[in-house]
Order: structure tokens, then sequence, then C-alpha cells
């Protein structure tokens, strides 16, 4: 895959760190776990324990205004609010965004609040279930409230998958971008944490920890920014076993692309059953600085690929030296990127 | 702005951002195989010969309680009774959704179609569908409701909710390793999977790839479809019809062998020529009234395949049988078609086989091809007063039909709109 001619002009961020991208790379900087809370499950009979970080609450300037987002869920509301951070930091007007933007956009699990508020009612009484609620439960309603609110009427698309399905959402803006589909990328993943994602995570793990957040990118060919120059992977993979075979190629491709000085941003999670084999693969190398979001932000899913890209973006905006982002998945396929001055 | 959209330039020009619009692509796009699986049969031939017979699928609804809902039946898919995952464990079969058995034998149809038996040189797997594997999801919420511990066999649902793990194990069928990506745009999905396929060709980042589309009936979508009062009550869904009332469900998966003409390794059953994706933002669910961004999809993807409305020899439209839908679809295929709109042939599939979601794009253009090899037009069926906005051809019964170009309209929640064209190849 080749996006070399990408510039990431502009970042945005929320995660359990706070509402902009400063605030995760500084958490992530400090390199200390985050607090985490209970995550309250209705009737509150769970038998295990269960952790989250969650977002914390919206600061008052960070609410947007627009019809479409008064009843929408946290997901759309971290994916509004990253979008308008990158645009911002591209040096955009978010109330006038560029003509010819597109927008990808990647998720894992999705809407999940009200799919389970939804589905919730279907059990008890279908005849009473909300239609103002389902239509919130569809994949793509985040990226449809977003177009919306930024008035994008192009190519606007949602990927389901793992995190970082994120690089093939890279490389089509890179192409999408190159052929004159858009002049412009936004390039956002998001997840939403509930009681039940929270569980879902003890289930691979018992101290996996969930939580949520956005990361936002703005892709472009002209400007300013950090290059994605190199994309590596897929590495597919049917196994967790096959994954942690080839996570040693993953690294090896990587490791030929560039040479000198440079930061990696990992995977880790801070569980050695689940880390192992990635910290093995990256070990050959002696690396300015190691970041790991995840262990200090807490396992934000479909969001964290994105995450670690806006923290990518801002490493190399301060070092000015190349970030190897490693983002070996966990079911299907692992990836890595290199991003340059 | 391109030169080649002909008569309807005037009526859509204000509509098109010119740097949207691309040039006719150079880069022909083969399709080598075709899978299908919908409510009128498993396969090809047995698709071909309901729509030739004008046969309608539904039938009630049994895979789930449907008695406090309005509507009670869909368009079903039989499966067949075999085992089709040979190499998934017996205690993991539970865990393959329905949809993921549909498009495995979509699969397996479209490449037997291109003479191969597995999926060696397949570069990617593109696939649409709006509720992945939602039973799954469904299951996993009621577990957890009902149980205050831990439930060993939640792990499996959770990691089998996921629809790229239910790829994987299709996948896994295979033995097959390459990216497999979800679009995920509701109803337009499938048809925006087969466009991604083809931009991934064109971008030079595949030479071959599968795409396509699923979605199985599942019981959250339909409840929050009849919560919407989308369904028609009586079951059976009239696109076009003046007194239309709602639309049906159905389920189904259909997929294209997509080659790089440069590369083709098999004979071509015919060619994308075209592809567009706009964004209507009028509303979550329901549609601009006039169908602007159906305008802008239909005149890109024209351009995109060189060729103007008047060459189009058939519509498959989205055509869903809901009063918002068909008049806003009809209202855009006359603006963009313009003088043309009187002589296009349309109907809608849905109307003998329920709206198959994710899976209807794909489905559809499946059907578009073989409208194009076979020489034939489906009906729309159970239209009993034409719609005042209807300008075109409404197809109501089959007809044997020369064409050579057909296109294929595609809308989703959330205001996704996409347009594939589709070629015949000459033999």
């Amino acid at each position: 895959m080749n996006a070399s001619h990408i510039r990431i002009r502009g970042v945005g961020a929320v995660s359990s760190a706070g509402w902009n991208a400063a605030a995760m790379h500084a958490a992530v900087l400090a390199g200390t776990p985050l607090p985490s809370t209970p995550s309250a499950r209705p009737g509150d009979l769970r038998s295990w324990p269960c952790e989250s970080r969650f977002a914390p609450a919206s600061p008052p300037e960070k609410i947007a205004r627009h019809p479409r987002l008064r009843r929408s869920s946290a997901i759309t509301r971290y994916t509004v609010a990253a979008a308008v951070e990158a645009l911002a930091d591209a040096g955009y007007d978010p109330a006038v965004p560029p003509p010819g933007l597109g927008i990808l956009f990647v998720m894992m699990n999705g809407c999940v609040n009200y799919t389970g508020r939804f589905y919730h009612e279907v059990l008890q009484n279908p005849a009473q279930a909300s239609p103002l609620i389902f239509p919130e439960t569809v994949f793509n309603a985040p990226a449809s409230h977003l177009a919306s609110f930024l008035g994008v009427d192009g190519a606007v698309s949602t990927l389901v998958g793992s995190p970082n399905s994120i690089m093939e959402a890279l490389s089509t803006a890179a192409f999408w971008i190159s052929s004159g589909i858009v002049k412009d990328c936004l390039l956002i993943a998001a997840e939403e944490c509930d009681w039940l994602s929270a569980e879902a995570l003890t289930y691979y793990h018992p101290k996996l920890i969930a939580s949520e957040g956005a990361g936002a990118l703005v892709l472009s060919a002209s400007g300013d920014g950090p290059r994605v120059s190199e994309i590596i992977g897929p590495l597919s993979y049917l196994t967790w076993q096959e994954r942690c075979e080839r996570l040693p190629e993953l690294a090896a491709q990587t490791f030929a692309q560039f040479q000198g000085p440079a930061t990696l941003i990992n995977d880790r999670t801070g569980i050695t059953k689940l880390d192992h084999a990635e910290a093995d693969a990256w070990k050959g190398r002696t690396w300015d600085a190691v970041l790991s979001p995840k262990y200090v932000l807490g396992e934000s899913m479909g969001a964290s690929s994105a995450l670690q890209l806006v923290l990518g973006t801002l490493a190399v905006r301060q070092t000015q030296q190349p970030v190897v982002i490693s983002m070996p998945g966990s079911n299907t396929a692992a990836y890595a990127c290199v991003l340059t001055p | 702005m391109n030169t080649c959209v002909g008569s309807s330039t005037l009526h859509t020009t204000n509509l098109i951002k010119s740097s949207t619009v691309p040039s006719p692509s150079s880069q022909r796009i083969a399709i080598t195989g075709a899978g299908i699986v919908s409510p009128l049969g498993t396969g090809w031939l047995a698709n071909e010969q309901s729509l030739a017979a004008d046969r309608m699928a539904f039938r009630p609804v049994e895979l789930f309680d449907t008695r406090e809902l309005i509507a009670k039946t869909a368009g079903v898919v039989d499966l067949p009774a075999e085992n089709l995952f040979h190499r998934v464990p017996a205690h993991k079969q539970t865990f393959i959704d329905r949809g993921t058995r549909m498009l495995l034998v979509a699969i397996r149809e479209a490449l037997a179609q291109a003479g191969r038996q597995n999926m060696e040189g397949i570069d990617a797997m593109v696939i649409g569908t709006s509720a992945g594997a939602m039973p799954l999801g469904e299951s996993y919420f009621e577990h957890a409701h009902q149980e205050a511990g831990r439930v060993p066999s939640q792990l499996s649902r959770a990691e089998h909710y996921q629809p790229q793990r239910q790829m994987s194990s299709i996948a896994a069928e295979f033995d097959w390793r390459g990216p497999i990506i979800i679009v995920s745009n509701a109803c337009a999905s499938g048809a925006n999977a087969i466009g991604w396929g083809t931009e991934m060709i064109r971008s030079g980042r595949a030479k071959r790839v599968i795409a396509g589309g699923y979605d199985a009936l599942a019981r959250l979508v339909f409840a929050g479809f009849d919560s919407l009062h989308a369904l028609a009550p009586s079951g059976i869904p009239r696109p076009f019809d003046a007194q239309r009332d709602g639309l049906a469900l159905g389920e189904g998966a259909a997929v294209m062998l997509l080659e790089a003409e440069d590369a083709r390794q098999s004979a071509a059953l015919g060619d994308v020529s075209g592809y567009a994706t706009a964004t209507d933002l009028h509303h979550l669910t329901q549609p601009d009234p006039a169908g602007k961004a159906a305008i802008r999809t239909m005149t890109t993807a024209c351009v995109q395949a060189g060729i103007t409305p008047d060459q189009i020899g058939y519509i498959n439209s989205h055509g869903t049988g809901t009063p918002f839908n068909d008049v806003a679809e009809a209202s855009a295929i006359a603006a963009w078609a313009g003088d043309a709109v009187a002589g296009i042939p349309v109907s809608s599939t849905k109307s003998a086989m329920g709206h198959l979601l994710g899976g209807a794009g794909a489905v559809e253009a499946v059907i578009c091809l073989m409208a194009l090899q076979g020489q034939w037009l489906p009906a729309s069926l159970n239209v009993r007063e034409v719609d005042p906005a209807v300008r075109f051809d409404l197809v109501r019964q089959f007809r044997r039909s020369a064409l050579d170009y057909a296109l294929t309209n595609s809308f989703g929640f959330g205001g996704t709109n996409a347009t594939l064209v589709l070629q015949r190849r000459s033999a």
C-alpha cells in the first residue's frame, strides 16, 4: 500500500484522558495508567470485577449544537469533537469545512448504548420499542451525523472491523485524494463503552480494561504535516498462534523501511499474555521512546489505532523524527506504519 | 467538467461538484464470477428462473417471535441443510451466523463460475453488511442479562459477533489470507463494497477482489423497521404503486469476482464500468424529496462509464416501496435522465424478494449482470396503479430486451447513496 503522498494536516482526539489530543499526548507521555471505575451493570448483578476508563464529561465548549446531535449517543459526540479539533488543527474553520471534504469512518462495536437499549425494549415489548432509537443503532449513524454537521455531501463511508482497519481506510483515502474524488479526507475511528462491551473484554482477559473515545485525522495531498511514508501489511492470520508468528515479519519489514532514531507507538496493554508476541517482535531495535497508549488509556477497541495515529502525528511534530506505529490486531491481520516529518 | 453527460447535463450540472466528477475510467474492471443467494433461490439459475416467472418469495418469519409486531412476513432464504463450513470445529458451528453461511455459498458459486476451486490469487475481500452477525449480539445480550456470573460461551459470542471474525471463518474455509474489508453504509453497503473493490483495482492496490454484500434477518432489525412503520402491514411491498405502504424485509448474499482487465484469468461476464457514491444530508432515515444525492451518483457513475442516460437499458432501482423513497427516486431518475426518461426501463426486484439491506446492493448488481447476460428485464411486481411521479418505463412483467448497460441504485439510512453501472460483454 502506498500513501506516501499524503500529509496529516490536523489531528483531534477524545479519550479517557480528555477532550483534546494534547491531553491524550500528555497522559501517554506520563506513562501512568489512568484511574478506572467499575462498569455499572443494570441491577448491579455481576459476580466478577469489571472496570472501565470512560471519557470524562464533555466540557461545555465541546458540546456541538445541531439538530442531529440532540439525541445522538456518546460515539457521535466523540466523533464530532475530534473532527472539529482536527479541522481546526489543519487550519480550517470547522464551521466552514473545505470544499471537497470526504469522510472515512472506522469502528468495531459501534453504537452499543442505543443498540443495547433498543434490543432491551424489543425483548420487553416490541410493539413499544422506540422508533427514535432504532436508527441510532445503525453502524453508519455517527458518520452520517458528522456529515450532516459539517455539510459534507460527497464521499462518506463507514468500515467495521478490527481497529487497524483504519489502515485500509487510509489507503482508500489516499486513492480518493489522488483521483480527485475528494480534496481532503477526514479519517476517523470512534468507540463508546458500555457495560456489555466492558464485560466482553474481561472474557479475553480479566484485567483488560475497556475505554472509549475518537481519533480524527485530516489527510491531504497538500499543506504541512507528517507524511504517511510507509504502510506495512496487511499480514493476515487466521489464529492467535499464526498472529504471533507473523509479528516478527511485520517488524522486519518495517525495520527495512528506515534508519536512525525513531519512536515506537505500540499496542501494549500491560498484560503479558496479550503483549508478549508484539514485544518480542519489536525488541530488535533501540528506540528513542516507546509509547503505549492502551496501557495508559485503556482498550478503546475500534478507536485505538486512530488514537495511535493521532499520537504518532503529535510525536513527529514534537521530535521531528520518524514514528513507527505497531498495530498487530487481534483476529484478522497485522499492520504497521511509519510517519515521518 | 466532463461533457459525456448528454441531455441531462443541463438538469444536473448545478448539483455536481466538479471536484467529485471523475473522467471516464480507462481501467476496465471485469466481472469474472458471480454468486447469489436470495429468497428467490440459491444460485444464478434458480434466481433467473424465479425472476422469469415473476415469482414472489414472502412467507411467515419463524426465526424469531413476530407476534407483537405489525409485519410478520419476509423474504426468507432456504439454506442448504448440509454443513457448509468444513474447517470450523463442531463446537464452533453454532457461532457461524446465518448471513455468513449465505455469503459462503455465494462466494463458492462465484469462484466456480470463474473456474476456481479456491481463493488463491484473490487480493482482497470487500464485503458490505448492515447488521453483521446481529443474532450473535442478541444472544450475547440475552445471556448477559440473564446470568449474574461469567458464562464461558460468551467469549465466543463476543468474538463471533464481530463481522470480521465471521469473514475470517470464510477465509479459513479456503485457507486464504488477505485483507478483509467490511463496508457498513446501511442499505448501500453491498453496492459500496463492489464500488470499493473497483477502487482497489483502479488504484493498483489489487488485481483481483471478491466484493459483495449480505445480511440475514435479525430480530432487532426487523423490530426496528417495524417500529418505524416502514414495513408493509400486508407483507406485500408495492414499489412505485400509488398506494404503496411500505417495504418487506428479506435476506441474502451476493458477490462478484472482480478482476483488472490486464490481469484477468477467467472469461469476463461483464464489466463494472461506473461507480459513484454521495451523501444525502436531508435526514437520518428519509431521503431528500428531490433525490439530489441520487442524481449526483447516477450522473457521476455514467460519466465514469463514459455513457449517457439514454444508453442505460435497465435500472434496478432502490425501490423499497416506502412512500418517501419511491417518489424521491422517481424524481431523481427523471431529473437525471431528462428527455430520455420515458425510454428507460426501471423495476424494483425488492417487490419479489424484499429489502436485503446490506445485501441488497450486491444482489441487485448481480441481477443486473444476469439481465445483461440473458437480455431480459425483471419486473416490479404488485403494482396496481402507477405512482404519478413515475415517468420512466416501469417494467411490470418479466420481458425480453436488448441492453448493453444496466444501472443499479442503493440508498441507505444515514444518507449514503451509491450507483453502479454494469456493462455487457459481447460474446
